[in-house]
């Protein structure tokens, strides 16, 4: 007894500053490092750029396709109307500034200064400037966590926009993707557009992902065509977050 | 000016580790910035790796190696538990601490950020080793980041070099304020 408190004496301090050291990041490990997050949200948050940069990327060339783009959704509304196809509900989107990249050089991962107060979920789609960016993988209360596109771990069923042919997209780091066909001779050529595909459970379809760079169609077991992301996102600046399809 | 000496022990005690455990958690959160001229191709310095070289350097192989796996669990919580940040950043605290520095090199800047390129080095290889591994880890069920061989080898030259690159060079500004704030608070217990 005598020589456990004498160890006690000895080593008590250690023991205790050890375990706590421990258990503090084990906590953290288990809530994402949410604390830290929401933390650096704070700190960073005289330095976030608003919702205004949004009005300062319009110009006129934007104003324009964006009347013609109406006039064409207009009709398509009649047309679907007259066909009874059934309309997706369009959700307003949450517009957050990005606060932060990755944790760590392996991972294509950006944070985001919105989380669950302002209604963000885990599975969400992030859209910027130019299309898709990616999905939502972790929330805490300020803050939220997002997988680019770009991550090779990301993988999203995607179509040519022009020929409808299917194919799933995966991520090579920085803005290049690759684009995996199903079919052994897809109709696709430099320049076509690449979308989120109707087949894909992550993203509602039709969503800008980027568009074809080249294309091998010699590649085994599957054709491939390198894929430039047409969101910047090596400078994202802000963010819109929508909810998930289903 | 408070004089560090004037206060009381455990004043300064408690002190040195508000310092130790701020520091550390300021590198946290410089991992998630990527500052004009602190990255290169997108990739910053690893902060948490200086930090544990640093921390290690005139410590126990032993609390270099709790320093390590602590931080690591962190930025496993930060990123994803698979591939795993506590193997590497171990790794780290013992091989600093075991280089015992003070005993056969130099105390100058060039030797720490030496120091510091070659565990980076060290650090991102067992990351891509881990990556590179057969996929039974699949089946622990994490969200497990598939790369063929090209492709990892491809990232690791380019993350292994910028991040050592990076690292060595911003290693001196955790260096110098660290080490001379625990030489000044516990320098009786800093060299056992």
């Amino acid at each position: 007894m005598y020589s456990l408190r004498r160890w006690w004496e000895r080593h008590g301090l250690q023991v205790v500053l050890v375990s706590l050291t421990l258990g503090t990041a084990w906590v953290l490990q288990q809530t994402q490092g949410a604390a830290i997050l929401d933390f650096y949200q704070l700190l960073t948050r005289p330095f976030q750029s608003g919702a205004n940069k949004e009005e300062r990327l319009t110009n006129a060339r934007i104003q324009e396709l964006e009347a013609r783009l109406q006039d064409l959704q207009k009709q398509n509304q009649q047309l679907k109307q007259v066909i009874k196809y059934q309309k997706t509900r369009q959700q307003p989107g949450i517009v957050s500034p990005v606060i932060g990249r990755s944790a760590d050089s392996w991972w294509q991962q950006i944070t985001l200064g919105r989380g669950s107060q302002d209604g963000i979920k885990v599975g969400f789609a992030v859209m910027a400037p130019g299309g898709l960016v990616g999905r939502v993988v972790s929330v805490s209360a300020r803050s939220s966590r997002v997988l680019l596109i770009s991550d090779p771990s990301s993988r999203i069923g995607v179509a040519i926009a022009r020929s409808r042919h299917l194919g799933y997209l995966r991520g090579q780091g920085s803005n290049r993707a690759v684009m995996q066909f199903f079919d052994k001779v897809p109709n696709v050529r430099p320049g076509d557009f690449v979308v989120t595909s109707s087949v894909s459970r992550l993203f509602s379809p039709g969503l800008p992902v980027g568009r074809v760079k080249s294309v091998n169609l010699q590649k085994n077991p599957a054709p491939e065509a390198a894929i430039e992301i047409t969101a910047p996102i090596s400078f994202l600046e802000w963010a819109i977050v929508y909810p998930a399809s289903k | 000016m408070i004089k560090i000496s004037d206060l009381s022990p455990r004043t300064r005690q408690i002190l040195g580790w508000l310092v130790t455990v701020g520091s550390a958690f300021l590198c946290l959160l410089l991992l998630l910035t990527r500052w004009p001229g602190m990255e290169l191709l997108g990739i910053g310095p690893n902060w948490l790796l200086i930090w544990v070289a640093i921390w290690s350097l005139k410590r126990t192989v032993f609390q270099g190696a709790i320093a390590g796996l602590a931080l690591g669990m962190i930025q496993d919580g930060m990123t994803s538990l698979y591939p795993t940040h506590t193997l590497s950043l171990i790794l780290v605290g013992v091989l600093s601490a075991r280089i015992q520095k003070q005993r056969y090199i130099q105390e100058d800047f060039i030797s720490i950020a030496l120091i510091v390129f070659g565990l980076s080095i060290l650090a991102e290889t067992v990351t891509a080793i881990q990556y590179i591994l057969p996929g039974d880890v699949a089946s622990l069920g994490l969200e497990y980041p598939t790369r063929t061989w090209s492709e990892t080898w491809l990232d690791y030259q380019r993350i292994a070099l910028c991040s050592a690159i990076l690292s060595s060079l911003w290693s001196p500004v955790l260096y110098y304020p660290l080490t001379s704030w625990w030489e000044q608070t516990n320098s009786e217990q800093y060299y056992d």
